[in-house]
């Protein structure tokens, strides 16, 4: 099977040197559909979002009410949920300059930002308030999982504001911290946005130059984070939230379950990698033979999103609960056939290729 | 995916040293600091577990990237192309980075001296193959090459001790493609695996003798160069590349396979063998072996020396044997996992091609990912430092 790979590869090599890329292989019409069907709405939405926080964050500062608080949790969640929205999008505008880990440091399971918190808190140092100053600090400082630290205690209750002799301090900071995440989201929107930006790379690939070198490698690179994505969202998010038992399972594992949103932000990063999945819109490029693919890929998305929804109290307080517990048993064998078709039978339909260390090791 | 990533590279001495302009020392949150001020790891790192790997970049460039226990990278170095494995000093404060074959540089790095790296252009009509081992008194570095006009395996001999590095000569491997090595018997023999395929630097990743091809492990004398043994599989396994190796805490040479033939078998793909004792296959359940698609990655042990892990990327799995009983103890799932490190007498790191650095405490424990810096790939081998 290597062999075959490599001897293609070549043959493909030396047209490229002959033809343009459209000539022979043309995956643009999926690469345009994904960015101008998802990528560049999600995008523009998370930045939204994100300029709705700041806002909030002040109110309950300035107010500490159950209002305010309120509303601020609402906001928080909308914004984590535009996060999942855009966070397997791990190319690009997201990943330049370390914006990812910067809007959330995760995985954490060694607890870097609780230390590094705990550590800032005690020094109260007052660079960590001004949201220049903060963007030279650590990413684990940085976005929205060092904000949930300091917004929320473990129950899900907002106690940003609440008496204390760092309140004014912790205020500052949480208003650093959104401003921060505000400028670094409105900057991958812009980037995105740009025709001349990022997405010429993807749209307009060229052989002699650059990193995307034909519309192939374009598709690859978004069809290639869909895929991650899902490994993500299986090895990284619900395995470990599961453990080897139910007496195992630790729910602080999940992404944002410390301000109730673990469930909110699965379902959006499962509704995102689907979203873009459609958007693409492969259906023409796929053989009659291959067309179940998509529809059982659309069912199993649903199977799963639908199982998520139908969880109605936080994980953390559910997570033990045997109902809860096997729900998310089945979620993990969901993504992980989702991630096989993706992965071994949508992309050998597509002749897309992926799997650095699989496809050409030594 | 990048193919040119796999053409020859010549590299041209000032724009390498140019692009280490870019060398990098890093907070252990991933925001740079102005590096090699203090060389390229604080002294102070002394004390904590690190790992080296190679890996693609988000950019599509190549780099060493060094990491802490955590996952976190602690230090970066450009390479002109990409990389593969590494020797690793005794003291553990010295690396080399070899090329991936068909590449034509190494690097020598001091991290925790205030030094700039040492490149090592292959000689003329050689390329590397992408490991190499230093000797047990950490003065010489050897490299496995390929004379490749002569079609034979060589191991060059570097001195590393001197300002300067100095090629001070060669010895045959006893086979075609020589690809892992590593030291035993107190630092007096060489282990080399003789992958089998003879490739030409014209046709990079082309292999022109599969019909042919029969690897081996040669035991050599390191002061005479003289073959010791040259074990064999069996001929029905001629097609078996033997490539990658560990050494158990009870000094057997452990092997991974890589499976050349199309011929639908499922077969034996990890071995054991001492100088004295011929190889021994282990076997491994056909429900499992089947998954693996024929090939083994990295063969490492962990610190105790009692188990062996062997990564299979083409299956997503990890196996773990017992170094005792040679009998498979575990596996666990890892997409695209390849590069393993040991980290304690029984914990394992593992890098995978998504990103994905997992802790693994043990063989029957799940793999915990501790940090997957976005748009990275990690490269086929991990090294403890």
């Amino acid at each position: 099977m290597h062999k075959t790979i490599v001897a293609s590869v070549t043959l493909a090599a030396a047209v490229f040197c002959t033809a343009p890329a459209w000539a022979i292989d043309d995956d643009t019409p999926h690469v345009q559909q994904s960015i101008d069907g998802y990528i560049r709405p999600a995008f523009a939405k998370f930045a939204e979002e994100a300029a709705l926080l700041a806002p909030a964050t002040n109110a309950v500062c300035q107010d500490t009410t159950q209002e305010s608080k309120a509303e601020f949790s609402d906001r928080y969640r909308a914004l984590v949920e535009a996060f999942g929205g855009v966070s397997f999008l791990r190319f690009g505008p997201l990943i330049d300059d370390h914006r990812l880990e910067s809007l959330a440091f995760m995985p954490d399971p060694r607890g870097i930002t609780q230390r590094q918190i705990r550590k800032m808190l005690a020094e109260q140092d007052a660079s960590a308030t001004n949201p220049a100053q903060l963007a030279e600090k650590s990413v684990a400082l940085q976005g929205l999982t060092a904000l949930q630290l300091i917004a929320f205690d473990k129950s899900g209750n907002v106690i940003l504001g609440d008496p204390s002799d760092k309140r004014d301090y912790i205020c500052g900071y949480a208003e650093a911290i959104t401003l921060n995440v505000s400028r670094i989201t409105s900057k991958i929107s812009v980037e995105w946005q740009d025709p001349d930006g990022y997405s010429s790379r993807l749209l307009s690939p060229s052989p002699e130059t650059g990193q995307i070198r034909s519309s192939k490698e374009a598709i690859e690179t978004i069809f290639n984070a869909l895929v991650t994505g899902l490994i993500v969202v299986k090895d990284q998010e619900l395995l470990p939230a599961i453990g080897t038992e139910i007496s195992k399972s630790k729910a602080n594992r999940l992404p944002f379950t410390r301000s109730a949103d673990g469930r909110a932000y699965l379902i959006s990063e499962l509704e995102g990698i689907h979203a873009t999945l459609v958007a693409a819109n492969f259906s023409p490029s796929l053989g009659k033979e291959f067309g179940w693919l998509l529809n059982s890929l659309d069912f199993e998305f649903n199977n799963g999103i639908t199982s998520l929804k139908a969880i109605n109290q936080p994980l953390r307080q559910s997570i033990k609960d045997d109902e809860i517990y096997n729900r998310l048993n089945l979620l993990v064998i969901t993504v992980n056939s989702l991630r096989d078709t993706m992965a071994l039978e949508l992309a050998g339909a597509l002749s897309l290729t992926g799997g650095f260390n699989a496809l050409d090791g030594d | 995916m990048h193919w040119t990533a796999t053409d020859r590279v010549e590299v041209s001495r000032r724009a390498f040293l140019t692009g280490l302009g870019g060398l990098t020392a890093l907070t252990a949150t991933g925001l740079s600091k102005g590096a090699m001020a203090e060389g390229l790891l604080n002294p102070a790192f002394l004390g904590t577990p690190l790992f080296a790997s190679a890996r693609r970049e988000a950019n599509g460039n190549y780099a060493l990237a060094i990491i802490d226990d955590a996952g976190q990278d602690v230090a970066r170095v450009p390479l002109p192309s990409r990389g593969h494995g590494m020797a690793v000093s005794p003291d553990k404060r010295r690396l080399m980075a070899f090329a991936r074959r068909p590449g034509t540089f190494a690097l020598l790095i001091d991290p925790f001296e205030q030094t700039k790296p040492k490149i090592l252009t292959s000689i003329a009509g050689r390329h590397f193959y992408g490991h190499g081992c230093f000797s047990a008194d950490g003065r010489l570095v050897y490299a496995v090459e390929n004379d490749y006009e002569a079609v034979r395996g060589v191991i060059g001999v570097y001195d590393v001790s001197g300002r300067e590095i100095r090629r001070l000569g060669e010895f045959e491997t006893g086979g075609i493609g020589p690809h892992d090595l590593l030291l035993t018997d107190h630092g007096r023999t060489l282990v080399v695996a003789n992958g089998g395929i003879q490739t030409h630097p014209e046709k990079p990743r082309q292999k022109l003798n599969i019909d042919t091809m029969a690897p081996s492990v040669a035991f050599i004398n390191i002061e005479t160069g003289d073959i010791l043994v040259r074990h064999a599989l069996t001929k029905d396994l001629h097609q078996l590349s033997l490539r990658h190796m560990a050494k158990d805490g009870q000094g057997q040479v452990w092997i991974g396979g890589q499976y050349e033939g199309d011929d639908g078998r499922t077969p034996p793909l990890v071995a054991r063998m001492t100088l004295d004792d011929a190889p021994r296959l282990t076997e491994i359940p056909g429900t499992i072996g089947a998954d693996l698609d024929g090939y083994i990655g990295s063969v490492v042990a962990n610190a105790s020396g009692d188990t062996i892990a062997t990564s299979a990327p083409r299956g997503g799995k990890i196996l773990f044997w017992s170094a005792a009983t040679g009998d498979l103890i575990g596996t666990q799932d890892v997409i695209d996992g390849c590069g393993l490190a040991p980290i304690d007498d029984r914990a394992f790191l593992i890098s995978d091609g998504t990103g994905g650095l997992s802790y693994l405490e043990d063989p029957t424990s799940r793999p915990d990912v501790l940090a997957r810096p976005a748009g990275v790939a990690w490269d086929n081998h991990m090294f403890a430092l």
